[in-house]
């Protein structure tokens, strides 16, 4: 009688160990989960894969333009007028690059107005411009203030805000020129700017526009 | 007789139970290696390869192109020595480039490290004792506020279409990864950077008093150096608006 209880007991004993462990293996090979780690990885490096393709194609285009440019040069070297004229073509393009043109094309509009609960932040464009950036915008200006290397965006005890030292306004209106698919679904991810902003209870409204302006840089260094 | 038997029924359920519980031990460890090694796959690697070879291959013509504007420095240069009236164009052109970050250069300025908090030692939230990308953007967007005239972090130079961005735990800079401490780099008037980032309620102090290691040392000699922007300038949708 009391063997069989001691049998039992063990018996009893090792089963709970048994399945206590097997359960645990589960959690652990549930955690695991080889699959999505697999995928994770892989994806993550396809983007790389990606991004160093779309980099070398960009940097490949831009040897091509500077052996044309080898080419002119070398070719007009003994004309003057001709080589004035490369060289200003060179510093408008330059201009270009620094804001100190005007430019157009296709693009999103964005406004962020204050509500009766927020009042829209420094903060909150200089987040915007960010993300546009992020998003391959190649010009944006806010308030028509062209955004340039050395814009800041600031405020002063709240009350106002200032960009490239100049007071604008609301509603704030940030201008971007680039694909504009691109420019609108980068902000519309779920999760993304437009998101944030509106779980913040800040009013911001984006559209897609055929025909951006935006006006060039007023201080030239 | 029967109680013998009944022992030795017990002492033998007991050494397969023994030897189950190894198996599944055992099994437990092969899974947790495997993962790792299952990651492995011939595919990932073949990706890697390929990463791999693109990135050589960008250098390589990276190479090239740098190549090609030291050539056009040089024309331009010869140009500007074969005729006067051209002179001030080509400076013009270099102030330019200059300003677009084509150029590595050399000043005084400021210094800051930033590096997430020791976690083991600070309370509360992790996430704000961390470094994010809107911290790094602000404080850029602080130092253009008190007049510097190049900024890089990490040796990746700050330009007008520079993003700071969080891709899962990593910093991408003008696209390319950078990781903690963060080193930024800023050429101005190192007392009034200096100055203007230790104000009280400055986006810096807010950040150490989160918990943030924080670093800012004013570098009065001309050692600071700020790489060239390494990436291209390209418009494919933007045109000039006469």
């Amino acid at each position: 009688m009391k063997a069989k209880i001691t049998i039992t007991i063990s018996i009893a004993c090792t089963a709970l160990i048994l399945t206590m462990i097997m359960f645990t293996q589960f959690k652990t090979v549930d955690e695991t989960d080889i699959t999505a780690l697999e995928t994770m990885r892989e994806t993550e490096l396809r983007t790389e894969l990606a991004s160093w393709k779309e980099k070398y194609e960009d940097v490949e285009s831009k040897i091509e333009e500077t052996n044309a440019k080898i080419d002119e040069y070398k070719k007009e070297l003994d004309n003057d007028a001709n080589t004035a004229e490369l060289l200003q073509n060179e510093i408008k393009e330059a201009e270009s690059y620094l804001g100190y043109n005007s430019l157009q094309g296709q693009g999103v509009i964005i406004t962020l107005k204050n509500t009766e609960l927020r009042d829209i932040d420094y903060s909150d464009i200089l987040a915007l411009v960010n993300e546009l950036n992020a998003a391959g915008a190649e010009a944006i200006s806010i308030n028509d203030e062209r955004v340039i290397s050395i814009t800041d965006i600031i405020t002063v005890k709240y009350i106002s805000i200032l960009v490239n030292t100049k007071r604008i306004q609301a509603p704030y209106i940030i201008k971007a020129i680039g694909d504009k698919k691109y420019l609108e679904s980068a902000l519309n991810i779920k999760g993304g700017y437009i998101d944030l902003k509106k779980s913040e209870e800040k009013s911001v409204e984006c559209v897609v526009d055929d025909n951006i302006i935006i006006p060039a840089y007023e201080d030239k260094r | 007789m029967d109680k013998k038997n009944k022992i030795k029924i017990s002492i033998l359920l007991g050494i397969m139970c023994f030897f189950l519980t190894a198996g599944i031990a055992i099994q437990i460890n092969t899974v947790k290696k495997s993962t790792i090694t299952v990651g492995k796959t011939l595919a990932e690697n073949e990706l890697r390869d390929s990463v791999f070879r693109w990135k050589q291959k960008y250098e390589n013509a990276y190479k090239t192109l740098e190549a090609n504007e030291k050539e056009l420095d040089s024309l331009r240069e010869e140009i500007a020595n074969t005729d006067q009236s051209h002179s001030s164009l080509t400076t013009q052109l270099e102030q330019y480039n200059l300003l677009l970050g084509n150029y590595e250069l050399r000043g005084k300025g400021v210094e800051i490290t930033l590096k997430d908090g020791d976690s083991s030692i600070l309370k509360g939230y992790a996430s704000d004792f961390i470094v994010h990308d809107a911290d790094l953007y602000e404080v850029v967007n602080a130092l253009k506020n008190a007049g510097a005239e190049a900024i890089s972090i990490n040796d990746q130079r700050i330009v007008t279409n520079t993003a700071i961005t969080c891709v899962g735990n990593t910093v991408l800079i003008n696209n390319e990864k950078v990781g903690a401490p963060f080193v930024i780099k800023a050429i101005g008037l190192p007392a009034k950077l200096y100055g203007s980032l230790t104000i009280p309620y400055g986006y810096l102090k807010l950040l150490e008093d989160d918990g943030v290691d924080v670093k800012i040392t004013q570098v009065e000699k001309e050692t600071i150096v700020i790489p060239k922007y390494n990436g291209i300038y390209k418009f494919n949708f933007a045109t000039i608006h006469e």
